[in-house]
Protein backbone atom coordinates (compact mmCIF):
# COMPACT_ATOMS: atom_id res chain seq x y z
CA UNK A 1 0.00 0.00 0.00
CA UNK A 2 1.49 3.40 -0.75
CA UNK A 3 2.71 5.80 2.03
CA UNK A 4 1.93 9.39 1.57
CA UNK A 5 4.00 11.78 4.20
CA UNK A 6 1.41 14.37 5.21
CA UNK A 7 3.25 17.43 7.90
CA UNK A 8 0.62 18.16 11.05
CA UNK A 9 1.30 21.11 13.29
CA UNK A 10 1.16 20.42 16.85
CA UNK A 11 -0.04 22.71 19.61
CA UNK A 12 -3.19 23.90 17.97
CA UNK A 13 -5.76 26.07 20.06
CA UNK A 14 -8.77 24.58 21.29
CA UNK A 15 -12.51 25.60 21.24
CA UNK A 16 -14.94 25.86 19.40
CA UNK A 17 -13.90 29.82 18.06
CA UNK A 18 -10.10 29.03 17.63
CA UNK A 19 -10.91 25.73 15.31
CA UNK A 20 -13.43 27.71 13.31
CA UNK A 21 -10.53 30.34 12.45
CA UNK A 22 -8.35 27.51 12.04
CA UNK A 23 -10.97 26.02 9.51
CA UNK A 24 -11.27 29.58 7.61
CA UNK A 25 -7.02 29.17 7.23
CA UNK A 26 -8.03 25.88 5.01
CA UNK A 27 -6.29 23.72 8.11
CA UNK A 28 -8.60 20.53 9.57
CA UNK A 29 -7.89 19.92 13.13
CA UNK A 30 -7.43 16.53 14.08
CA UNK A 31 -6.31 14.09 16.85
CA UNK A 32 -3.51 11.62 16.58
CA UNK A 33 -3.02 8.83 19.37
CA UNK A 34 -2.82 5.03 19.84
CA UNK A 35 -0.72 2.62 21.30
CA UNK A 36 -1.08 4.42 24.93
CA UNK A 37 0.30 7.55 23.59
CA UNK A 38 -1.79 11.08 25.15
CA UNK A 39 -4.16 12.46 21.96
CA UNK A 40 -2.36 15.44 20.48
CA UNK A 41 -4.17 17.96 19.09
CA UNK A 42 -3.00 18.71 15.21
CA UNK A 43 -3.86 20.60 12.56
CA UNK A 44 -3.31 19.67 8.80
CA UNK A 45 -3.56 21.63 5.25
CA UNK A 46 -6.98 20.81 4.32
CA UNK A 47 -6.12 20.43 0.62
CA UNK A 48 -2.99 18.27 1.12
CA UNK A 49 -5.20 16.06 3.18
CA UNK A 50 -8.08 15.63 0.32
CA UNK A 51 -5.25 15.06 -1.81
CA UNK A 52 -3.67 12.22 0.10
CA UNK A 53 -6.94 10.53 0.18
CA UNK A 54 -7.71 10.98 -3.58
CA UNK A 55 -5.31 8.20 -4.01
CA UNK A 56 -6.28 4.34 -4.90
CA UNK A 57 -6.01 3.55 -1.30
CA UNK A 58 -8.46 5.77 -0.33
CA UNK A 59 -9.32 6.33 3.23
CA UNK A 60 -6.92 3.32 4.15
CA UNK A 61 -3.78 4.81 2.78
CA UNK A 62 -0.97 5.28 5.48
CA UNK A 63 0.06 8.16 6.09
CA UNK A 64 3.58 9.18 7.82
CA UNK A 65 2.79 11.71 9.98
CA UNK A 66 5.61 14.48 10.27
CA UNK A 67 4.75 15.87 13.64
CA UNK A 68 8.06 17.81 15.89
CA UNK A 69 10.37 16.20 13.94
CA UNK A 70 9.09 12.70 14.14
CA UNK A 71 7.67 10.72 12.05
CA UNK A 72 4.61 8.62 12.97
CA UNK A 73 2.64 5.67 10.75
CA UNK A 74 -1.03 6.73 10.96
CA UNK A 75 -4.42 5.86 9.45
CA UNK A 76 -6.96 8.15 9.35
CA UNK A 77 -10.03 7.00 11.14
CA UNK A 78 -13.36 8.87 11.99
CA UNK A 79 -13.63 11.36 9.26
CA UNK A 80 -15.86 13.86 10.42
CA UNK A 81 -18.05 15.58 7.64
CA UNK A 82 -20.30 18.79 7.90
CA UNK A 83 -23.90 17.75 7.57
CA UNK A 84 -24.69 20.27 4.46
CA UNK A 85 -21.09 21.17 2.85
CA UNK A 86 -20.00 17.24 3.43
CA UNK A 87 -16.15 19.20 3.72
CA UNK A 88 -14.01 17.46 6.30
CA UNK A 89 -14.24 18.80 9.83
CA UNK A 90 -12.09 16.41 12.01
CA UNK A 91 -10.07 13.36 11.27
CA UNK A 92 -8.35 10.99 13.88
CA UNK A 93 -5.06 9.70 13.22
CA UNK A 94 -4.46 6.50 14.95
CA UNK A 95 -0.78 5.04 15.46
CA UNK A 96 -0.05 1.95 13.65
CA UNK A 97 3.17 -0.60 13.60
CA UNK A 98 3.75 -2.13 10.65
CA UNK A 99 4.07 -5.69 12.16
CA UNK A 100 0.73 -5.14 14.07
CA UNK A 101 -3.16 -6.44 12.31
CA UNK A 102 -5.21 -4.00 12.77
CA UNK A 103 -8.90 -3.37 11.10
CA UNK A 104 -10.19 -1.82 8.27
CA UNK A 105 -12.82 -1.10 5.87
CA UNK A 106 -12.18 -2.02 2.27
CA UNK A 107 -14.20 -0.38 -0.44
CA UNK A 108 -15.76 -3.59 -2.59
CA UNK A 109 -16.23 -2.58 -6.34
CA UNK A 110 -18.19 -4.60 -9.25
CA UNK A 111 -16.27 -5.82 -12.00
CA UNK A 112 -17.78 -6.48 -15.29
CA UNK A 113 -21.34 -6.37 -16.71
CA UNK A 114 -24.42 -8.49 -15.72
CA UNK A 115 -25.30 -9.13 -19.16
CA UNK A 116 -27.84 -11.52 -17.70
CA UNK A 117 -29.40 -9.57 -15.71
CA UNK A 118 -29.23 -6.18 -18.24
CA UNK A 119 -31.17 -8.42 -20.74
CA UNK A 120 -33.69 -9.52 -18.65
CA UNK A 121 -34.12 -5.55 -17.47
CA UNK A 122 -33.30 -6.37 -13.84
CA UNK A 123 -31.28 -4.71 -11.10
CA UNK A 124 -27.60 -4.72 -10.35
CA UNK A 125 -28.41 -4.09 -6.79
CA UNK A 126 -25.50 -3.62 -4.86
CA UNK A 127 -26.16 -4.47 -1.23
CA UNK A 128 -22.37 -3.90 0.21
CA UNK A 129 -20.26 -1.43 -0.50
CA UNK A 130 -17.46 -2.20 2.01
CA UNK A 131 -15.60 -5.45 3.81
CA UNK A 132 -14.24 -5.42 7.01
CA UNK A 133 -10.98 -6.97 6.96
CA UNK A 134 -8.20 -7.27 9.15
CA UNK A 135 -4.20 -7.06 8.11
CA UNK A 136 -1.06 -5.87 8.82
CA UNK A 137 -1.29 -2.35 7.16
CA UNK A 138 0.55 -2.49 4.70
CA UNK A 139 -1.68 -5.86 3.49
CA UNK A 140 -4.77 -3.37 3.61
CA UNK A 141 -5.74 -3.64 -0.43
CA UNK A 142 -7.25 -0.56 -1.58
CA UNK A 143 -10.33 -2.54 -2.60
CA UNK A 144 -11.39 -5.22 -3.76
CA UNK A 145 -13.22 -6.53 -7.15
CA UNK A 146 -16.43 -9.19 -7.44
CA UNK A 147 -17.04 -10.17 -10.52
CA UNK A 148 -20.49 -9.89 -11.90
CA UNK A 149 -20.45 -11.15 -14.93
CA UNK A 150 -22.01 -14.38 -14.01
CA UNK A 151 -25.17 -12.88 -12.19
CA UNK A 152 -28.08 -13.47 -13.35
CA UNK A 153 -31.93 -12.14 -11.78
CA UNK A 154 -32.76 -13.55 -8.62
CA UNK A 155 -29.42 -14.93 -7.83
CA UNK A 156 -26.98 -13.15 -5.65
CA UNK A 157 -23.26 -13.09 -4.71
CA UNK A 158 -21.97 -13.49 -1.24
CA UNK A 159 -19.02 -12.88 0.72
CA UNK A 160 -17.12 -15.91 0.41
CA UNK A 161 -17.38 -14.87 -3.72
CA UNK A 162 -14.90 -12.46 -3.56
CA UNK A 163 -11.20 -12.80 -4.00
CA UNK A 164 -9.47 -12.19 -0.86
CA UNK A 165 -5.40 -11.40 -0.86
CA UNK A 166 -2.99 -13.26 1.11
CA UNK A 167 -2.73 -12.05 4.39
CA UNK A 168 -6.02 -10.49 4.61
CA UNK A 169 -8.26 -11.86 6.78
CA UNK A 170 -12.13 -11.26 6.79
CA UNK A 171 -14.37 -10.84 9.51
CA UNK A 172 -17.90 -9.69 7.79
CA UNK A 173 -19.92 -12.96 7.69
CA UNK A 174 -18.99 -14.65 4.20
CA UNK A 175 -22.95 -15.19 3.87
CA UNK A 176 -23.74 -12.00 3.74
CA UNK A 177 -25.14 -10.67 0.10
CA UNK A 178 -22.37 -8.88 -1.79
CA UNK A 179 -24.53 -7.97 -4.83
CA UNK A 180 -28.14 -9.20 -5.79
CA UNK A 181 -30.05 -9.62 -9.64
CA UNK A 182 -33.62 -7.79 -8.99
CA UNK A 183 -36.11 -8.25 -10.96
CA UNK A 184 -37.22 -5.26 -13.51
CA UNK A 185 -39.40 -3.29 -11.75
CA UNK A 186 -42.42 -2.61 -13.91
CA UNK A 187 -44.47 0.73 -14.24
CA UNK A 188 -47.40 0.58 -15.49
CA UNK A 189 -49.06 4.42 -16.62
CA UNK A 190 -52.23 4.83 -16.98
CA UNK A 191 -52.40 6.06 -20.64
CA UNK A 192 -50.30 2.85 -21.59
CA UNK A 193 -52.66 0.61 -19.56
CA UNK A 194 -55.74 2.47 -21.50
CA UNK A 195 -53.63 1.86 -24.23
CA UNK A 196 -53.20 -2.06 -24.08
CA UNK A 197 -56.69 -2.58 -23.11
CA UNK A 198 -58.05 -0.59 -26.02
CA UNK A 199 -55.43 -2.99 -28.24
CA UNK A 200 -56.76 -5.93 -26.38
CA UNK A 201 -60.08 -4.93 -27.15
CA UNK A 202 -59.59 -4.51 -30.67
CA UNK A 203 -58.15 -7.69 -31.03
CA UNK A 204 -61.63 -9.46 -29.44
CA UNK A 205 -63.69 -7.69 -31.96
CA UNK A 206 -64.88 -5.22 -28.82
CA UNK A 207 -63.35 -1.90 -29.11
CA UNK A 208 -66.36 0.10 -27.33
CA UNK A 209 -66.46 -1.97 -24.32
CA UNK A 210 -63.07 -2.18 -23.80
CA UNK A 211 -62.14 2.05 -24.08
CA UNK A 212 -64.69 1.95 -21.45
CA UNK A 213 -63.54 -0.31 -18.67
CA UNK A 214 -59.85 1.34 -19.47
CA UNK A 215 -61.05 5.10 -18.86
CA UNK A 216 -62.70 3.30 -15.30
CA UNK A 217 -58.86 2.53 -13.98
CA UNK A 218 -57.68 6.92 -14.51
CA UNK A 219 -55.10 6.18 -11.64
CA UNK A 220 -51.57 4.62 -12.21
CA UNK A 221 -50.61 1.61 -10.96
CA UNK A 222 -47.50 0.38 -10.02
CA UNK A 223 -45.54 -2.66 -9.03
CA UNK B 1 -49.04 7.61 1.95
CA UNK B 2 -46.90 7.41 4.80
CA UNK B 3 -47.87 7.19 8.30
CA UNK B 4 -47.70 5.76 11.23
CA UNK B 5 -49.89 2.87 12.21
CA UNK B 6 -50.01 3.65 16.26
CA UNK B 7 -48.98 6.24 18.06
CA UNK B 8 -49.33 6.69 21.83
CA UNK B 9 -50.18 10.40 21.92
CA UNK B 10 -52.51 11.95 19.32
CA UNK B 11 -50.88 15.49 19.23
CA UNK B 12 -47.85 17.13 19.90
CA UNK B 13 -46.38 20.32 20.20
CA UNK B 14 -45.05 22.19 17.19
CA UNK B 15 -40.68 21.89 18.33
CA UNK B 16 -38.14 23.89 16.58
CA UNK B 17 -36.21 22.93 13.53
CA UNK B 18 -32.89 25.06 14.52
CA UNK B 19 -29.60 23.67 13.57
CA UNK B 20 -28.60 20.97 11.25
CA UNK B 21 -28.99 17.22 10.72
CA UNK B 22 -27.71 15.14 13.50
CA UNK B 23 -28.06 11.97 11.65
CA UNK B 24 -29.03 10.50 7.99
CA UNK B 25 -26.62 13.15 6.13
CA UNK B 26 -24.85 10.73 4.11
CA UNK B 27 -25.63 8.69 1.24
CA UNK B 28 -26.04 5.04 2.27
CA UNK B 29 -27.92 2.79 0.35
CA UNK B 30 -28.00 3.76 -2.71
CA UNK B 31 -25.88 5.77 -5.51
CA UNK B 32 -27.83 9.17 -4.99
CA UNK B 33 -29.56 10.85 -3.32
CA UNK B 34 -31.77 14.02 -2.83
CA UNK B 35 -30.13 16.55 0.24
CA UNK B 36 -32.41 18.84 1.88
CA UNK B 37 -30.60 22.45 2.60
CA UNK B 38 -33.38 24.29 4.22
CA UNK B 39 -35.64 22.92 7.42
CA UNK B 40 -39.07 22.33 6.95
CA UNK B 41 -41.21 20.22 7.95
CA UNK B 42 -42.50 17.65 4.90
CA UNK B 43 -45.81 16.20 4.65
CA UNK B 44 -46.46 12.63 3.57
CA UNK B 45 -48.30 13.99 0.37
CA UNK B 46 -45.11 15.82 -0.83
CA UNK B 47 -43.06 12.68 -0.36
CA UNK B 48 -45.43 10.97 -1.89
CA UNK B 49 -45.37 12.94 -4.84
CA UNK B 50 -41.54 13.64 -5.16
CA UNK B 51 -41.99 9.63 -5.15
CA UNK B 52 -44.04 9.43 -7.76
CA UNK B 53 -42.40 11.90 -9.64
CA UNK B 54 -38.89 9.94 -9.50
CA UNK B 55 -40.16 6.21 -10.13
CA UNK B 56 -42.57 7.24 -13.25
CA UNK B 57 -39.36 9.00 -14.79
CA UNK B 58 -37.09 5.97 -14.30
CA UNK B 59 -39.91 4.05 -16.04
CA UNK B 60 -38.41 0.92 -15.13
CA UNK B 61 -35.30 -0.42 -13.45
CA UNK B 62 -34.29 1.52 -10.40
CA UNK B 63 -34.35 0.87 -7.00
CA UNK B 64 -35.92 4.10 -4.61
CA UNK B 65 -35.31 4.58 -0.94
CA UNK B 66 -37.29 6.58 1.47
CA UNK B 67 -35.00 7.82 4.44
CA UNK B 68 -37.59 9.85 6.07
CA UNK B 69 -40.95 9.09 7.77
CA UNK B 70 -43.63 11.40 8.24
CA UNK B 71 -44.37 10.73 12.36
CA UNK B 72 -45.21 13.86 13.41
CA UNK B 73 -49.42 14.82 13.61
CA UNK B 74 -50.30 18.13 12.20
CA UNK B 75 -53.74 19.37 14.13
CA UNK B 76 -55.74 22.04 12.49
CA UNK B 77 -59.06 23.46 13.63
CA UNK B 78 -61.90 23.51 11.33
CA UNK B 79 -62.98 26.58 9.62
CA UNK B 80 -64.68 29.38 10.89
CA UNK B 81 -64.31 28.20 14.14
CA UNK B 82 -63.83 30.52 17.26
CA UNK B 83 -60.84 30.65 18.98
CA UNK B 84 -60.58 28.27 22.36
CA UNK B 85 -62.07 24.69 23.17
CA UNK B 86 -58.71 23.12 23.30
CA UNK B 87 -56.31 21.90 20.37
CA UNK B 88 -57.84 21.00 16.85
CA UNK B 89 -58.04 17.54 14.83
CA UNK B 90 -54.95 16.15 13.86
CA UNK B 91 -55.15 16.49 9.96
CA UNK B 92 -52.15 15.09 8.42
CA UNK B 93 -48.52 13.87 9.28
CA UNK B 94 -45.26 15.23 8.55
CA UNK B 95 -41.26 14.46 8.88
CA UNK B 96 -39.08 17.21 10.41
CA UNK B 97 -36.29 17.85 8.22
CA UNK B 98 -33.37 19.81 8.88
CA UNK B 99 -30.27 20.82 6.55
CA UNK B 100 -28.32 17.87 5.41
CA UNK B 101 -31.15 15.25 5.70
CA UNK B 102 -30.49 12.70 2.93
CA UNK B 103 -34.48 12.35 1.75
CA UNK B 104 -34.48 10.01 -0.97
CA UNK B 105 -31.61 7.52 -2.57
CA UNK B 106 -31.16 5.69 -5.78
CA UNK B 107 -29.96 2.70 -6.98
CA UNK B 108 -29.85 0.82 -10.30
CA UNK B 109 -30.16 4.15 -12.97
CA UNK B 110 -27.35 5.72 -15.03
CA UNK B 111 -26.33 9.49 -13.14
CA UNK B 112 -27.72 11.42 -15.84
CA UNK B 113 -31.04 9.62 -15.67
CA UNK B 114 -31.05 9.82 -11.85
CA UNK B 115 -30.35 13.51 -11.62
CA UNK B 116 -33.32 14.13 -14.26
CA UNK B 117 -35.48 11.69 -11.86
CA UNK B 118 -33.96 13.56 -8.63
CA UNK B 119 -34.65 17.07 -10.22
CA UNK B 120 -38.31 16.50 -11.03
CA UNK B 121 -38.77 15.02 -6.91
CA UNK B 122 -37.03 18.70 -5.93
CA UNK B 123 -39.69 20.15 -7.28
CA UNK B 124 -42.49 18.63 -5.53
CA UNK B 125 -40.46 19.62 -2.29
CA UNK B 126 -41.05 23.02 -0.04
CA UNK B 127 -37.52 23.56 0.21
CA UNK B 128 -34.33 23.61 -1.25
CA UNK B 129 -32.20 20.38 -2.02
CA UNK B 130 -29.89 19.04 -3.91
CA UNK B 131 -29.13 16.27 -6.08
CA UNK B 132 -26.04 14.11 -4.12
CA UNK B 133 -23.45 11.16 -5.37
CA UNK B 134 -22.30 8.70 -2.76
CA UNK B 135 -18.60 10.20 -2.54
CA UNK B 136 -15.96 7.95 -3.99
CA UNK B 137 -18.46 6.74 -6.54
CA UNK B 138 -19.21 7.67 -10.25
CA UNK B 139 -15.83 10.22 -10.33
CA UNK B 140 -16.60 12.10 -7.15
CA UNK B 141 -13.45 12.17 -4.39
CA UNK B 142 -14.28 10.42 -1.35
CA UNK B 143 -12.88 13.70 0.99
CA UNK B 144 -14.13 16.95 -0.11
CA UNK B 145 -12.43 20.23 1.69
Amino acid sequence: MPEITLVAEAGRPIGTSATRRLRAEGKIPGVVYGHGTDPVPVAIVARDFRIAMSGEAGLNTLLSLELEGKNLLTLARDIQRHPVKNVVSHVDFLIVRRDEVIAAEVTINLVGEAIEVQHGDGIVDQQLFTLAVKAKPADIPPSVDIDITELIIGASLHVSDIAIPAGVEVETDPGATVVAGQPPRVQVTAEEEAASAALAAEAAGETGVGAGAAAGSAEPTEE
Amino acid sequence: MLMPRKVKHRKQQRGRMSGKAKGGSSVTFGDFGIQALEPAWLTARQIEAARIAMTRHVKRGGKVWIRVFPDRPVTQKPAETRMGSGKGNPEHWVAVVKPGRILFELAGVDPVLAKEAMDRAIQKLPFKARFVIRPGTHGTSEVQV
